[in-house]
């Protein structure tokens, strides 16, 4: 601060609201005169400026964070409320699920948001969720994200999961799904690279497979029943998500496109599968 | 003190002759909704006199999405994260306020861990968002480096609440009869180390504007408003309390374990905008005060006391609580019917939509610079007015 205190801080006791409480007023010291102002000025500009040169020679900490180059070194915190998806607890002695995608969006030259269409694997245990069905996360969401739809399972006679389709267009990640989902199927994760080319592909289903509680289908030991359970679910498509039915000019979502190759192979078309 | 009531309308039809020799002639001219002093979008009509500020009517509502209305079919626990959005550079002490309502009016107990972590993070968000004002304010008057200054402590604090909250901005933290998580293991160390960083940061700050004599000049003896036009506005936090009114919730209604810590109060004793950008400052240093008296020991215990899948139902009637925001006194006033689980009315108590008024009071007579440092000194949040 040094001599150009504008201001000195005295503290004393002030009635208010029938209470006595401590304040500390802001006394306004004596003006300076012209020729003091035009040489404080001179002053105070001189120490704003060599706060700004020390940092050539001292720069404490960078705070500068190089978003994109830093990503592979980006740290998201554990409880950072990004993208919700399903827990899948299977999933960790499998492949991570991002690097499927990407494998599979450069197969198949699409983006890896559509290539979740067509994840689909021999192995259906990965996909094996908590989700019930309940609809508590339903209930709690404030701005009805989340809608659940469930089917009857003809094997277990019960109600579960068909679809969990989730708005991350309207979604305000307020976590309260995820709290009050009693059976702990859903978190938060660290995702925050949302964005897309097509409005579209911010409404889609978190599950995988349409079929009941991992340890309902792991408590039946025949693999042909286990089978009958479980239902494959994509992504994109059923009644919420548009799939991009009915609108003129666009192509559905998941089906597979046409594409057409503007420069080397002129009028050729290659269709994904 | 008398209220005289023009419409806009009638101020469009007055004279467009102006008082100086020359012949010229009055504007009126918006400043806003989309202007780079106004924060958001807040319309500010000036009716000016070549470089003079006859007088200016703000003119809210660009940003008004019904929120009251809609928390009519939210639950309590719903209401919360509407809450974030409305003063959202003091999301926790919003939060709070629901909470606190919901506790008192179910006669819900909490635990001395819940309302010290309270403490500390309203603490904590109370310095984020002076430091944000400290450095949007230094770029309204001409000083950009002030904003990169600002924005660097926010972030650092914004780090702290993301590890714990999983939030930087709307943080949907305090619940009713509880919080969202516990605090991390490791973030009462982080929060002592930022302690002393953030004493450093406030005395550059002071070296950067504060001892600015350009800076002083610009915000000395400009919009004098004294306490008693203050209170009579409605005004509450730092701009009342730059008029030399001490009214500060947290030392008069003394919630959570403000009552347990000693802090002072910030008054100033002139009611300029300097004293506004003054007490703000200091203000930090008390809140920095606040946290170190209660950062060593914090209470062991659970962080809620509710499960989050009870429905909670407040008794027929009507409900108020209020906390400090960085702002001034946020206020919920709820209408429950007894029956369901929604409140059949609810209003917000916003700081800064009694703040804004102030503008119409003092910014007259001022150039239009001058009125930059006025509605730059009033820290305003548009979303908070609109609602
Ligand atoms: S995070 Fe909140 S808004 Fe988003 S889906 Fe969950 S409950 Fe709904
Ligand atoms: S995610 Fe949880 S709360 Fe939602 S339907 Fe499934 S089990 Fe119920």
């Amino acid at each position: 601060m040094g001599m150009i205190q504008a201001t000195q801080i005295v503290n004393e006791e002030r009635p208010i609201a029938g209470k006595t409480v401590s304040v500390s007023v802001v006394q306004r010291l004596r003006p300076p005169t012209r020729f003091q102002v035009a040489l404080l000025g001179m002053q105070g500009l001189l120490q704003g400026m060599w706060l700004t040169l020390t940092y050539f020679w001292s720069p404490v900490e960078v705070v500068t964070r190089e978003y994109p180059e830093n990503r592979d070194s980006l740290k998201i915190t554990e409880r950072f409320r990004g993208n919700l998806r399903f827990k899948f607890p299977n999933e960790v002695a499998h492949q991570t699920h991002s690097a499927l995608l990407e494998q599979i969006a450069q197969e198949t030259q699409t983006h890896p948001e559509v290539a979740e269409n067509w994840i689909r694997d021999e192995d259906d245990t990965r996909w094996y969720h908590n989700c019930t069905g309940c609809s508590k996360c339903e209930e709690a969401c404030p701005n009805a994200s989340i809608r659940i739809l469930t089917r009857h399972g003809e094997i277990l006679d019960d109600r579960e999961i068909d679809r969990f389709v989730w708005r991350l267009d309207s979604c305000m990640f307020c976590n309260a799904c995820v709290l009050a989902c009693p059976w702990d199927a859903i978190e938060m994760t660290g995702g925050f690279e949302n964005a897309v080319f097509d409005r579209r592909l911010l409404v889609y289903s978190l599950n995988r497979l349409a079929a009941p509680r991992i340890n309902l289908i792991q408590d039946e030991q025949d693999p042909a029943v286990r089978a009958r359970m479980i239902d494959w679910r994509s992504r994109y498509g059923g009644p919420i998500p548009l799939g991009g039915t009915g609108l003129p000019n666009l192509p559905a979502i998941g089906a597979p496109k046409v594409q057409e190759c503007p420069v080397s192979h002129a009028g050729s078309t290659a269709v994904a599968p | 003190m008398s209220v005289q009531i023009r419409t806009l309308e009638e101020h469009l039809h007055a004279s467009p002759q102006a008082d100086s020799e020359l012949t010229t002639q009055e504007y009126l001219v918006n400043m806003g909704p989309q202007h780079p002093i106004a924060h958001g979008s807040l319309r500010v009509v000036l009716r000016l006199d070549g470089e003079n500020v006859k007088f200016v009517i703000p003119v809210p509502g660009y940003v008004h999405r019904g929120v009251e209305k809609m928390c009519e079919h939210l639950t309590y626990r719903q209401i919360i994260p509407y809450t974030d959005r409305l003063d959202y550079l003091s999301a926790i002490m919003n939060n709070w306020a629901v909470a606190k309502t919901v506790e008192k009016a179910l006669g819900i107990e909490t635990n001395a861990r819940i309302e010290t972590i309270r403490t500390i993070m309203s603490e904590l968000q109370r310095l984020q968002s002076h430091a944000l004002w400290w450095g949007v304010t230094g770029m309204d008057l001409g000083a950009y480096t002030a904003f990169l200054y600002g924005f660097r402590e926010r972030e650092i604090i914004g780090e702290i609440f993301e590890e714990t909250i999983g939030a930087r901005l709307t943080m949907n933290y305090i619940q009713p009869g509880g919080l969202m998580y516990d605090i991390q293991p490791d973030f009462a160390a982080k929060v002592k180390k930022l302690i002393p960083y953030l004493h450093g940061c406030i005395a550059q700050y002071e070296t950067l504007l504060s001892g600015n004599t350009i800076f002083q000049e610009r915000l000395r003896n400009i919009g004098v408003m004294d306490g008693a036009e203050a209170l009579a506005l409605g005004c509450t936090g730092p701009i009342l309390r730059a008029s030399g009114v001490p009214l500060d919730l947290r030392a008069t209604e003394a919630y959570g374990v403000y009552d347990q810590v000693n802090f002072n109060v910030v008054v100033g004793a002139v009611g300029d905008s300097w004293d506004r950008y003054y007490v703000r400052l200091h203000e930090m240093r008390e809140s920095l005060r606040i946290i170190e008296q209660l950062i060593d020991n914090v209470p062991e215990g659970d962080y809620a006391t509710l499960r989050y899948n009870e429905e909670l139902i407040l008794p027929e009637g009507l409900h108020y609580g209020q906390t400090e925001t960085a702002r001034g006194a946020f206020g919920v006033f709820i209408d429950s019917d007894g029956k369901r689980p929604h409140p059949r009315r609810l209003h917000f108590r916003s700081p800064s939509f009694n703040n804004m008024w102030v503008v119409t009071r003092i910014a007259a007579g001022w150039r239009i610079a001058d009125f930059i440092a006025i509605q730059s000194s009033l820290d305003l949040v548009i979303p908070d007015i609109d609602r």
